[in-house]
């Protein structure tokens, strides 16, 4: 007390002393608008009581990290999101960023495989889409040709897609391994399957309702985990930084995921599991944006928030089920399409963020990822940005080398409470499923797509390359094409499939699902036979979408 | 007499679901006097319909999939086809590499607005090249 007492005396004098120097601005705020010290002190940082608010990793309430030794144990995962063209051509850049030292996969899906529909629809000239942004995966001919030769029993592989598709794409993974006589309890990887990415982070085609997204979310999650089938698979990954990109804060995109995972955890509890037979397996991605501390601090407040969140509110007993493991992605939209090199530099800033903030994962963006998927050369610079910090930084030899700075701690507590004081807010109105129903979070998005514009325009955020440092007569960087050829390929690839497969025992068991769809039962374990017997998943969605009908989505709010 | 409001239709066709471009330019149009027909998803042959139907003077078409080529010529040459396409601006926006700009003016398009765009440059282009 009495030490505080002359801090603060010290602090009094020191500002009095800098007062007579202009500061840059009138006013200093990190990027969520919290107003920011010059200089933070230990008075800063009282309310912070060691033990009970940051303690050891791996131990409560876990600010500090995870595991108990963090990156002096194992070093995150370099997952490169990744996917074009065809199975062929994705498989062969896996097999190059593995060599290259790649530790886990991740597809990056096409258009028609994300919104489940079949290339040979008849809607207006869907071939145009094939491969483009992404790996076509529409049966299970698609996803064996992507994994082929590579070591699948020992890397992880993430699936992003999401609700709609992800029983039909996990399932036809999970189809492959066994054919490859990998048992079910020994695979790992991740389904994005987030009910909130196909909705808010991008815009639905032909969606389901948001009750229906729900419950394949959930369905995937009760089949992998409490039923055990595919106990080392996480089967959802709350996708923060999809929402986070359309503009929103640091504060708003973790209380979006929270409040989505307490959705799903409400939905699991209905079906009648205990808390602890499935939170150890729900797991984040985060985004890596432009404030540096801050973003450190937003990953410390998550994993405390998780904690208290699985502690006081849902009563779990399995130290797992309070543990906030999360991937990182570099921000996609922090990226310029001018002066592209430039993102070189962005994206090594915001890589070093997540691995000071304790990430399990990280992708770190390919430098003309502003205008196009990335080049082989791009993408091979990314990697190495992370084996830079990895093997020359020593950044990863410490144990959250920020704990204990009073900006870090201070900011850390600022942001838990704001994002709990916003957390409350979706609460209020109705929990996520509700606030997707009624347009409230589209409100949300478009106020925070408008705050950026106006931000970027008015020069109050800048942008180099954008609206600073602006080089005139720049020559656009060439970009990377995917293969013209992948509509023809995937089509005849697909009328192969039909040609060869047991077209009456796909009928059956498309009836099946009908009627699974109408019972509400797990739609899984008739979807992993529709997709081991060579059904396409334009079948299976259309489907969903024949039984439960589409949402007309409030996207103006 | 007063000056009737630009009409602008904006859509986006094929599948991809990528809206904060279209969203963006919305708002922003909307701001600076214009009016904006918002159609979402739609196929081409629907919009040129809807173009017709509305008497806009804009067509701005959002594209993130990578096949902004395939929607440009599609768009173009449907309106060519009808014989209709000196009716309208057409402008194509997204994720679209500045490479690619000049070609998409070659097969139609009025002009390209790829990422980092102001906001501001669309409302001078459509006001000064629009024609009421």
């Amino acid at each position: 007390m009495e030490e505080s007492k002359k801090i603060a005396e010290e602090e009094e004098k020191w500002r009095l002393r800098t007062e007579s120097g202009r500061e840059r601005k009138d006013r200093f705020e990190s990027d969520a608008g919290i107003g920011l010290k010059s200089l933070y002190t230990p008075n800063d940082v009282q309310s912070v009581e060691y033990l009970r608010d940051v303690g050891f990793p791996g131990q409560p309430p876990y600010t500090r990290g995870v595991y108990p030794n963090m990156y002096r144990g194992r070093l995150w995962t370099i997952r490169m999101f990744s996917g074009f063209g065809t199975p062929e051509e994705t498989n062969k850049r896996w097999k190059m960023l593995h060599e290259e030292g790649e530790t886990g996969f991740s597809a990056a899906v096409d258009s028609l495989t994300f919104a489940g529909v079949d290339p040979d629809d008849p809607i207006d000239w869907l071939e145009a889409e094939v491969g483009k942004e992404g790996v076509p995966l529409y049966s299970i001919r698609g996803m064996e040709t992507l994994v082929e030769g590579l070591p699948i029993d020992d890397m992880s592989v993430a699936l992003v897609v999401e609700p709609v598709t992800s029983a039909a794409v996990t399932s036809m993974y999970f189809n492959v391994a066994r054919e490859r006589g990998i048992p079910m309890d020994q695979l790992r990887g991740t389904t994005q399957n987030d009910i909130l990415t196909m909705t808010i982070g991008y815009v639905p085609w032909h969606s389901l309702g948001p009750d229906e997204l729900l419950k394949l979310a959930c369905d995937l999650i009760e089949y992998c985990t409490p039923m055990g089938e595919a106990p080392k698979w996480n089967p959802v990954n709350f996708t923060c930084y999809n929402y986070r990109e359309g503009g929103i804060d640091a504060v708003q995109e973790i209380a979006f995921g929270l409040a989505n995972a307490v959705a799903h955890i409400d939905e699991l509890l209905s079906r009648g599991w205990k808390i602890d037979d499935f939170a150890f397996r729900l797991a984040f991605h985060l985004a890596a944006q432009r404030d540096f501390f801050e973003e450190i601090a937003k990953y410390r407040a998550a994993r405390r928030l998780w904690y208290r969140l699985m502690t006081e509110r849902y009563e779990a007993e399995d130290p797992v089920s309070k543990q906030f493991r999360f991937h990182v992605q570099t921000a996609g939209s922090s990226l310029s399409a001018q002066q592209p090199m430039v993102n070189i530099m962005r994206t090594a800033y915001q890589g070093l963020e997540a691995v000071l903030g304790g990430c399990q994962s990280l992708h770190t963006n390919s430098f003309d990822e502003a205008v196009c998927l990335p080049s082989e050369e791009a993408v091979l610079l990314a990697v190495r940005t992370q084996q830079l910090m990895r093997e020359e930084t020593g950044v990863a030899d410490v144990i959250d080398p920020l704990g204990g700075s009073y900006y870090v701690e201070a900011l850390t507590e600022e942001l838990e409470h704001r994002i709990w004081e916003y957390f409350g807010r979706i609460e209020d109105a109705g929990g996520i499923v509700e606030a997707l129903k009624s347009g409230w979070l589209y409100k949300e998005m478009n106020k925070a797509f408008d705050r950026r514009r106006k931000a970027v325009e008015s020069g109050e955020e800048k942008v180099i390359g954008v609206n600073c440092f602006v080089m005139e007569d720049e020559e656009p960087h060439p970009p990377f094409r995917t293969n013209p050829e992948a509509a023809r390929i995937e089509i005849e690839r697909l009328e192969k499939l039909r040609a060869e497969r047991d077209n009456a025992r796909v009928g059956k068991l498309l009836d099946g699902l009908k009627t699974v769809c109408e019972t509400r039962e797990n739609v899984m374990p008739v979807v992993m036979e529709l997709t081991r017997e060579g059904a396409t998943i334009g079948e299976i969605t259309n489907t969903f979408r024949d039984m439960w009908g589409l949402w007309d989505v409030p996207m103006m709010g | 007499m007063e000056k009737r409001k630009i009409r602008v239709l904006l859509f986006k066709p094929g599948i991809d679901g990528h809206w904060r471009g279209i969203l963006t330019v919305s708002r922003a149009l909307t701001e600076a006097g214009m009016e904006v027909i918002f159609e979402g998803f739609e196929t081409v042959d629907t919009i040129v319909e809807a173009a017709l139907q509305e008497d806009v003077d804009v067509i701005g078409c959002s594209v993130h999939s990578g096949a902004h080529y395939e929607w440009n010529r599609k768009l173009n040459e449907t309106l060519v086809k009808k014989g209709i396409r000196r009716n309208f601006l057409v402008i194509i926006g997204g994720a679209i590499p500045h490479a690619d700009h000049e070609a998409l003016q070659g097969e139609g398009a009025d002009a390209c607005f790829s990422p980092g765009t102001d906001t501001r440059d669309v409302v001078r282009f459509i006001e000064e090249n629009v024609d009421r």
